[in-house]
């Protein structure tokens, strides 16, 4: 591999493109890049997250302020609208995040990016259809109110647990174990007590750990 | 592993191989290890992830493909010619190596570090 005389110096047609660096410069410039690279080809996960975290934070809130008795702030319908329109956005800003750093890349990581981020569609497609069946059998709406805004937290966090373990990212699993709780906690609280846990532990976890993430990439910090 | 003294290298310290210490390839290799084992870049999204012209990139993935340490993968999509760019196993192996003897140098030769410093 080393070829004697391979001086450096004498590869690039460029003059000034190809000089040695001091080894301590070397690691700086390793570490910069690698860190440009990183960001580069992760693309930014915390816009993600944050995004999430705002759409359970609002849409959640809003069915808590709909539904507590015995004066509702705003009809049920607005709420759903509310964390439709919300959640309709964080999932393009994840599907955008998902996509863009793969741009011009080919290879096992992009594949598993690519089959988990169609694991969240098939996964709250799952969901809807399971909560519509329930429906269509008659389960009152007032368990369903209970049923389906836990559901749909815990599934976030398995997701994320699977995609801690994936990557290897403990904060990601630990903000998926986390969000399996309160999803599956949030039905202890019944309506619309439930909404009020989902909206500020599940969102506000989600926005915590985006916070958590932003603070990881400062340069300087572990794991960065 | 590589902190043995390579024939040549001054006060038995260890030698730098000069395909990667080079900062246009350095930039090209770390760039390439940040991807996945397995994966591939195409040119002009790695042409993108380093800031360097065409020609520059071209002149310089040579000299890393002549070394072995990456692979260049002609061929198509949508009948439209397509390269991919690779870490080859060796490169990934003279990387790790390189970075080991850079560290080996700063924490043998402290002055040799200060000497010249590049902000």
């Amino acid at each position: 591999m080393l070829r004697q005389g391979d001086a450096v110096g004498t590869a690039g047609p460029e003059p000034g493109g190809d000089e040695a660096p001091s080894p301590q410069a070397s690691l700086a410039l390793i570490h910069s890049w690698r860190r440009e690279a990183a960001g580069r080809l992760f693309g930014i996960p915390e816009l993600a997250l944050a995004g999430w975290g705002v759409a359970w934070l609002l849409g959640f809130g809003a069915c808590y302020l709909a539904s507590s008795s015995p004066r509702a702030a705003f009809p049920a319908w607005v709420a759903y609208l509310i964390l439709g329109v919300t959640s309709a956005a964080a999932g393009v800003v994840s599907a955008v995040e998902t996509v863009r750093p793969g741009r011009g890349i080919i290879g096992p990581s992009r594949r598993a990016a690519a089959w988990y981020g169609w694991s969240w569609m098939l996964a709250y497609a799952g969901l809807f259809v399971l909560i519509l069946g329930l429906a269509v059998q008659g389960l009152p709406p007032a368990l369903l109110a209970r049923l389906w805004p836990g559901f749909a937290v815990l599934i976030g966090g398995v997701l994320y647990v699977a995609g801690g373990a994936l990557w290897q990212d403990r904060l990601l699993y630990l903000l998926g174990a986390w969000t399996v709780i309160v999803g599956a906690a949030s039905t202890f609280a019944g309506t619309p007590g439930n909404f009020a846990v989902l909206s500020l532990a599940g969102g506000g976890g989600l926005i915590a750990a985006a916070i958590l993430l932003v603070l990881r990439r400062v340069p300087g910090r572990s794991g960065a | 592993m590589s902190t043995d003294p390579a024939p040549g290298a001054p006060h038995g310290l260890p030698s730098l191989d000069p395909v990667i210490h080079a900062q246009p390839r350095l930039r090209v290799v770390v760039a390439l290890a940040a991807l996945g084992e397995e994966d591939e870049v195409s040119f002009p999204r790695l042409q993108q992830l380093v800031g360097m012209t065409a020609g520059n990139l071209s002149t310089h993935l040579r000299k890393l493909e002549e070394a072995g340490y990456v692979t260049v993968k002609k061929t198509y999509r949508r009948r439209t010619p397509v390269t991919y760019i690779s870490l080859a196993r060796a490169g990934r192996r003279a990387f790790e190596d390189y970075t080991v003897a850079l560290q080996a140098l700063l924490a043998e030769a402290p002055s040799l570090a200060t000497r010249e410093r590049v902000s």
